[in-house]
């Protein structure tokens, strides 16, 4: 089955671009695929101008790419700290990783904290927050991140929106995937409409923001009712 | 009447090591391949009879162990999981429970057919010695010391190498794992290889007490499954804890209690802990979507 089908666009660098779209557009779909996931019948995903279509996970990291799915993602019997480390996994170089993972750690003080105890011990946002800090020990240069605010509360939404915000300053790209589109455009630098497996608009994120109709259909606006007669 | 019950208890501990490699090895291959071996007791049986095939066909006994670890790693390690589980897999898990059973059998009538009917003895470590009034035998202790140590290298393996925490990260959520760049096909072989050895190492230190017979699968089956059940079925700590529990109590029961009731000891715990404690000593209830 088919399912995306003229779905195209750029992500740009040191930017967070957030990709938004009714169910079923195919947003966790594009995610899945560009981290060759699923097979691509005909397309390509470039990074930094060198073709990575069906390249590995392994190969895919190695080039400075990081997918974050959606829902928990945590190995939920070993420690915080194991989990961090599998993060580095497939670079190699024990010695060298253990500096990062203390990064990591040194960056949410909340996982050091609890750094030995196991991930199921974490809440709802702080596995996110280990989640993402996994990520971040391949040094990536482009985060995937699918719905990073589900089943969050509110305020561990800022938090993980946040965390995102500081990681574009320090140079890293974010594309993201939220259903929670308002807030996640609201810090946004780039936005992406998909619908039906295609891309219906790309802009700026304040463009798509004011963009009647995208208020329409996905941002909840009120449809304005015709009582004319 | 103390030194019995130690007596007893060193007796217990021994047969309890070995269903706790089997149970190990069990819950492994669920963990990481979603797999319930019911052949896991017949996978017992078979390096024993490679062991004592080669030994009798004049091989030195150290060559005939290691031949029965090779054979073992090829056949039940290897094949079992490209022949067997890999195509059954896909089916769900009751098809490849049932392929399985199936498998048990064909290895009990297999060996049946070339070995015959018949018990064989099995090599072992012959004397012992005086502790107090107790006399302990040479093959309790080794049997007793290799279980304990190969469980605890397995642990030691799994909690602090690169490979073994791969191993654990693959049975606990494969598809992260397979996303964070983690050889999740290469862990899963693994998990294979290392249960073709926990039951090559089981064969040998049971084989002595219980003989080589082509129907031995059975029992050390159903205790082995009892064993990983009781312990949490989740978790290789639990299956360690169990089989050790399961080997005590069958010990003592046969010898407190009448002799024959001995291979009902497995199913009342097993019944009494999923009636009582379903999640087992160490296991932790898992969610499920309904």
């Amino acid at each position: 089955m088919t399912i995306l089908n003229g779905c195209s666009f750029d992500v740009a660098r040191a930017a967070i671009t957030t990709v938004i779209g009714p169910n079923g557009a195919g947003k966790s779909t594009t995610f899945k695929a560009i981290f060759g996931l699923l097979p691509l019948r005909a397309g390509c995903v470039m990074l930094d101008g060198q073709d990575v279509t069906g390249l590995t996970p392994l190969q895919l990291i190695a080039r400075g790419l990081c997918y974050i799915p959606q829902g928990r993602n945590i190995f939920p019997e070993l420690s915080v700290r194991e989990n961090i480390e599998l993060g580095g996994v497939a670079l190699g170089r024990a010695a060298a990783m253990r500096a990062r993972v203390d990064e990591a750690l040194d960056r949410f003080p909340v996982l050091r904290q609890k750094a030995h105890a196991q991930a199921s011990t974490l809440s709802g946002g702080q596995q996110k927050l280990l989640e993402i800090s996994r990520g971040l020990i391949g040094r990536p240069r482009l985060m995937l991140i699918d719905e990073p605010s589900i089943g969050l509360s509110p305020l561990l939404v800022q938090e993980v929106f946040a965390t995102l915000q500081d990681l574009r300053e320090d140079g890293m790209s974010v594309l993201m995937v939220e259903q929670n589109a308002r807030s996640a455009l609201e810090m946004s630098d780039r936005a992406i409409v998909l619908e039906g497996g295609r891309t219906r608009l790309v802009g700026t994120a304040r463009d798509i923001l004011a963009d009647p109709r995208v208020a329409r259909l996905f941002l909840g606006a009120e449809i304005e009712l015709d009582d004319t007669r | 009447m103390l030194w019995d019950n130690i007596d007893l208890l060193i007796a217990g501990l021994a047969t309890g090591a070995t269903y706790a490699l089997v149970a190990t090895g069990f819950t492994l291959l669920w963990q990481t391949s979603a797999t319930v071996n019911f052949a896991q007791g017949d996978f017992v049986t078979l390096p024993a009879f490679a062991i004592i095939g080669l030994h009798a066909a004049g091989l030195p006994l150290p060559l005939a162990l290691l031949g029965g670890l090779v054979i073992a790693l090829i056949v039940l390690g290897a094949m079992f999981k490209l022949l067997l589980v890999d195509p059954m897999l896909s089916h769900g898990l009751l098809p490849l429970g049932i392929a399985a059973i199936a498998l048990g059998v064909a290895l009990q009538e297999g060996t049946k057919a070339v070995f015959g009917a018949e018990a064989f003895p099995f090599p072992s470590v012959a004397g012992g010695f005086d502790l107090g009034p107790l006399f302990v035998n040479w093959q309790d202790v080794l049997v007793l010391g290799a279980a304990l140590i190969a469980v605890a290298a397995l642990q030691m393996f799994l909690a602090r190498t690169r490979t073994g925490r791969c191993m654990q990260a693959t049975a606990q959520n494969p598809t992260v794992a397979l996303i964070l760049g983690i050889p999740v096909k290469r862990m899963v072989m693994l998990t294979f290889l290392l249960n073709a050895s926990l039951v090559t190492l089981a064969a040998v230190l049971i084989s002595p007490a219980i003989l080589v017979k082509f129907d031995n699968g059975g029992s050390i089956g159903l205790s082995a499954f009892c064993a990983a059940i009781i312990g949490g079925f989740n978790q290789v700590r639990g299956a360690i804890a169990g089989g050790l529990l399961l080997g005590v109590l069958e010990n003592f029961a046969a010898t407190y209690g009448p002799d024959q009731y001995r291979a009902a000891v497995p199913m009342l715990l097993l019944i009494g802990f999923v009636l009582f404690r379903p999640q087992g000593l160490l296991g932790r209830a898992t969610e499920r979507a309904v």
